[in-house]
């Protein structure tokens, strides 16, 4: 009976002047979002392989002695990832580069940035087609699913025979979601036609996998929405009514609910301006000299002469590792907080599937604040590898003090770190990972939980709507 | 006969379940986020103000002219809480700087860079959103609704004409809109009053009621779209789906295609080129000031180790060789700095030029969406659109040159002492004769221990010198911003007028529409 009740819904869905909307919607947005991604994907990479490699120029430079290594700044900027097409989570106004050299890196910054007087607009991407578009024609699909058989006095005749209550609303259920499947299908199809007709994009094995999964997280956000569709259906006698209150309600949950989330962010915490910021730094670095003596005699002393009395070079190294730790700690700190203004938001915000959506996808395609974090991760493992390649290299230099510390002017006067040339094949380079899909699934586990438990608390109220509900 | 049916239509519409819920929407909405904006304002116009005295504070204590570098605010607009505009997305504040031009920037560096996440709020997102959507709700079944319930032919079977039906949907749609409209407007207003530090002047009251009128004709273009969908189609349930696909495509689709399009059609200066030029025009001035600067002598001083104003340090003590050399430098080099200031701005305007051109394509692109032209227009009116930001930084620039001829009549061009040092010719004198002592005693030394001994005799002498005076200011220009409420008008009234133009194209065409319109 199910599949008789399917088969009908379909047919009747197909033909009708909203499926055809939606459907045109869909595929020339799906399209027009494929070709801009590959337009601005190609220059992307090229802007970076061009960034990566003068970073590399200058980094071989510095090779000619070992210590200029350690003191050089490098600038790493994100790695354009393939999957922004599927999610691109405000990459384009986000950070984009860490400058960095041994012993610290800075916070991330803003250098490539596009226009900063255009408004903050998210790329027309899967996600935002889905979560805009799609959602709302999930609930110009459902708004009448029963309550408009009801008005039209077909439902009392369906239901007058043996057909349980439950099958009518799977089938409704199904010939929504496979309904809505086929604008979301198509126009999936047509933008993945797209990019990999482009030469400059290979999709690897693991990123397919991402993708379906991406793919599979957009079903079960739309089923959220035709469920909410059904649920309101089936509380109204009404269609006129049921499509008002779905209407706010979709306002409130894709337009509202993420601005609300700014909201949230910003009276969680105050920004620490950069005043404040400076201010901590002072702090920490004055407490740390205060007790120089702690580190030995003459601990903050650094007579250009070696030689010189004054000069206690390992109380010194002691000293100044100090100092750049407590800075390192205070800028960790700050980053861990503005990361927590806005996770607070965001968590907020989550009472709307879109937003779980949003960030589910962001981090299995490992696009969005989530690429920030993962590369400063990543920096700071590969500034533990460049130290120990120092200590590695530094041990074979009889003239070096051995004394690997963040000072450049004690290291190269009183030659702490070796002056001798390295090997620049030897050098170990930054290159930046993507995660495994594992680690990326791990990030989303709890946000495609919060997905599933949307879909069931609302089938289970559409569900229990629709047993009381009044079909006469 | 228009009243007639326009009274019976009102009457229907406000006792509609749709009319009731929106309307609570609304209210809610008011009720829960003007607060929270008010008091985002608040402390912002807090923050403004401590900035503001915190200047007044660093003025006092400049020591020397070269430091007359204070940061320029711009002062929050209290209507930013019904239109956010690029308030939280560009900085706030530039600093006078002598050798840098002050231009509009980037608010990331200032806060959280990573809150560009969230979109903003601000209470023009009620009337867009909600009012915009009850607007098509009450009147997608307008027409098609009555020929469905059958009214539509007894209606216009007596001596009713068409264009008085339709005139009187209007009026009353209208009427019936006016009510959450006004609603909102009046619950905000309240809210946003009963806070302490809001005030609002009589020109922000002027520009309220442009945005009230403004709303308005928003929501009536939204109504008429409404209507053509309504006189186009024999079914209300089609009238709706089309008015709601149009509406999204106004909500959604223009905005951000709007912005995805001008970003194509109208590419950005690369930035690596204009650093380029600027580091090139830095060369050249390099090469100019180091091939004219005099050759230098044997210079001995000692900073101030102090605050000297605006959190830059000053020259306390120097002797007279070291005054001289200082002094014909500074003579050549900030006139010199101040030329290529205006060079470096010149390349770094080109860009912000290109952002500028991207931008207003953008928005014209947008304007075929009454959603965005309204937009627009409350931004305009609550300065917070990029020309306010604008109006700001020429203030500032036209402030950097009043401070720049200040400097110059109080210092002889740069060249006076009392542009970078605080030592007096006495104190000059005192410095020499006393560092010809240390340095006899120095080689005269036995050992390290005696060296140290006099390095903390000198510190101690530098110890028994009085603080030098701060200098005197208090004819120094201060800058001020005015209002500029002009401005924002004339910068509002194309979009007005285009949102009027709107529901004149829109009527029309549904009138056009109704008249040919099979009522059985």
């Amino acid at each position: 009976m199910v599949r008789q009740i399917l088969r009908k819904e379909i047919l009747e869905n197909l033909l009708s002047l909203r499926f055809i909307l939606s459907l045109l919607l869909a595929i020339s947005l799906f399209a027009a979002s494929g070709f801009v991604f590959v337009k601005r994907y190609e220059k992307q990479s090229q802007d970076y392989w061009k960034k990566i490699n003068e970073n590399l120029t200058s980094l071989s430079e510095q090779s000619k002695q070992l210590y200029q290594l350690a003191f050089y700044k490098q600038g790493i900027y994100k790695a354009p990832r393939p999957l922004t097409f599927c999610v691109e989570g405000f990459e384009k106004s986000l950070p984009d580069c860490i400058r960095f050299d041994a012993f610290t890196s800075d916070l991330p910054e803003v250098r490539g940035q596009g226009n900063f007087v255009l408004p903050h607009f998210s790329d027309i991407d899967w996600v935002f087609i889905i979560s805009l578009i799609l959602s709302f024609v999930a609930l110009v699909f459902t708004y009448d699913s029963i309550c408009g058989e009801k008005e039209a006095g077909t439902l009392s005749l369906m239901l007058a025979g043996t057909v349980p209550r439950y099958a009518v609303l799977l089938g409704k259920y199904s010939a929504a979601m496979l309904t809505l499947g086929i604008p979301l299908c198509l126009g999936l199809f047509v933008s993945l036609i797209i990019v990999i007709s482009s030469k400059e994009i290979v999709i690897s094995p693991g990123e397919w996998l991402k993708i379906f999964t991406v793919v599979l997280l957009s079903f079960l956000c739309l089923s959220s929405f035709v469920l909410l569709g059904m649920f309101v259906s089936s509380r109204t006698a009404h269609s006129a009514n049921s499509m008002v209150i779905l209407l706010l309600v979709w306002v409130g949950l894709v337009i509202l609910m993420p601005s609300l989330g700014r909201i949230a962010s910003d009276l969680s915490s105050r920004n620490t301006t950069q005043v404040e910021l400076h201010r901590k730094l002072d702090e920490a670095s004055k407490q740390i000299s205060d007790d120089a003596d702690k580190f030995g005699e003459n601990a903050s002393s650094m007579a250009t002469d070696l030689k010189s009395p004054m000069n206690n070079p390992p109380a010194h190294a002691r000293y100044v590792t100090a100092q750049m730790n407590a800075k390192n700690q205070v800028l960790d700190e700050h980053h861990r907080e503005m990361l927590a203004q806005v996770s607070t938001g965001r968590n907020l915000a989550c009472l709307s599937p879109v937003v779980i959506y949003q960030r589910a996808s962001e981090a299995i395609a490992g696009t969005g604040i989530n690429h920030c974090v993962d590369l400063r991760r990543q920096i700071e493992r590969y500034q533990d590898d460049l130290k120990q390649y120092m200590r590695g290299e530094d041990a074979k230099d009889p003239d070096s003090l051995h004394l690997i510390f963040p000072e450049e002017q004690c290291a190269r006067s009183w030659k702490t770190i070796s002056h001798k040339p390295v090997d620049f094949a030897t050098v170990p380079k930054f290159q930046e990972r993507d995660l495994a899909l594992g680690q990326s699934l791990k990030l989303a586990i709890w946000d495609i939980g919060l997905l599933v438990l949307f879909n069931l608390v609302l089938f289970a109220a559409a569900f229990v709507s629709f047993l009381r509900y009044d079909v006469r | 006969m228009i009243w007639k049916i326009a009274k019976k239509e009102f009457l229907l519409n406000l006792m509609t379940f749709k009319f009731t819920v929106a309307t609570i929407v609304s209210i809610v909405l008011t009720v829960i986020f003007v607060p929270i904006l008010a008091k985002d304002y608040q402390q912002r116009l807090k923050t403004y103000h401590d900035n503001i005295t915190g200047n007044e504070a660093k003025i006092q204590k400049v020591k020397v002219y070269k430091n007359i570098t204070p940061t320029m605010y711009r002062p929050p607009s209290v209507l930013s809480v019904f239109s956010g505009g690029l308030e939280k997305q560009l900085a706030d504040s530039a600093t006078v700087e002598l050798d840098k031009v002050p231009e509009i920037s980037a608010a990331a560096a200032q806060g959280n860079p990573y809150q560009v996440v969230f979109p903003v709020f601000d209470a023009s997102l009620i009337f867009k959103i909600v009012i915009g959507v009850l607007a098509l709700l009450v009147a997608y079944d307008a027409i098609s609704g009555e020929r469905e319930r059958g009214t539509l032919k007894l209606m216009l079977a007596g001596a009713t004409r068409r264009y008085e039906v339709l005139l009187a949907k209007l009026i009353a749609g209208l009427m019936v809109l006016v009510v959450p409209v006004t609603i909102v407007f009046a619950i905000g207003l309240i809210i946003l009053l009963s806070f302490p530090l809001v005030d609002l002047t009589g020109s922000d009251w002027l520009r309220i009621g442009l945005m009230y009128l403004a709303s308005l004709i928003f929501v009536s273009v939204m109504y008429n779209m409404g209507l053509l969908f309504s006189c186009l189609t024999r079914r209300s349930a089609i009238s709706l789906v089309l008015g709601l696909f149009l509406w999204i495509i106004f909500a959604v689709v223009i905005p951000n295609g709007s912005v995805y399009l001008a970003a194509e059609a109208r590419p950005l200066e690369s930035q690596e080129k204009i650093a380029g030029q600027i580091a090139a025009l830095k060369q050249e001035y390099e090469n100019e000031f180091y091939s004219s600067r005099p050759n230098q002598p044997s210079i001995s001083q000692s900073d101030g180790g102090g605050e000297g104003g605006f959190g830059h340090g000053y020259n306390r003590l120097v002797n007279k060789a070291g005054m001289d050399y200082f002094r014909q430098c500074n003579r050549l080099e900030y006139p010199l700095k101040i030329k290529y200031a205006d060079k470096y701005w010149e390349v770094e305007r080109r860009y912000l030029n290109s952002l500028r051109e991207q931008k207003n394509l953008a928005n014209s692109l947008s304007r075929i969406s009454p959603i965005s032209l309204y937009e627009g227009v409350f931004s305009a009116l609550a300065g917070t659109d990029m020309a306010a930001f604008q109006r700001f930084m020429d203030g500032v620039r036209m402030y950097r040159i009043e401070i720049l001829q200040y400097v110059r009549s109080k210092t002889a061009d740069f060249s006076s002492s009392s542009f970078f040092s605080t030592c007096t010719e006495q104190q000059m004198a005192e410095y020499e004769k006393f560092l010809g002592q240390i340095v006899a005693q120095v080689k005269q030394a036995q050992n390290q221990a005696e060296i140290v001994r006099l390095q903390q005799a000198t510190m101690e002498w530098f110890k028994t010198l009085a603080d030098p005076p701060n200098l005197d200011l208090r004819d120094c220009p201060r800058f001020a911003s005015a209002p500029g409420t002009l401005g924002c008008l004339r910068r509002a009234i194309p979009d007005l007028a285009l949102l009027i133009f709107g529901n004149a194209l829109f009527f029309t065409v549904a009138f056009a529409a109704f008249v040919r319109y099979d009522v059985r």
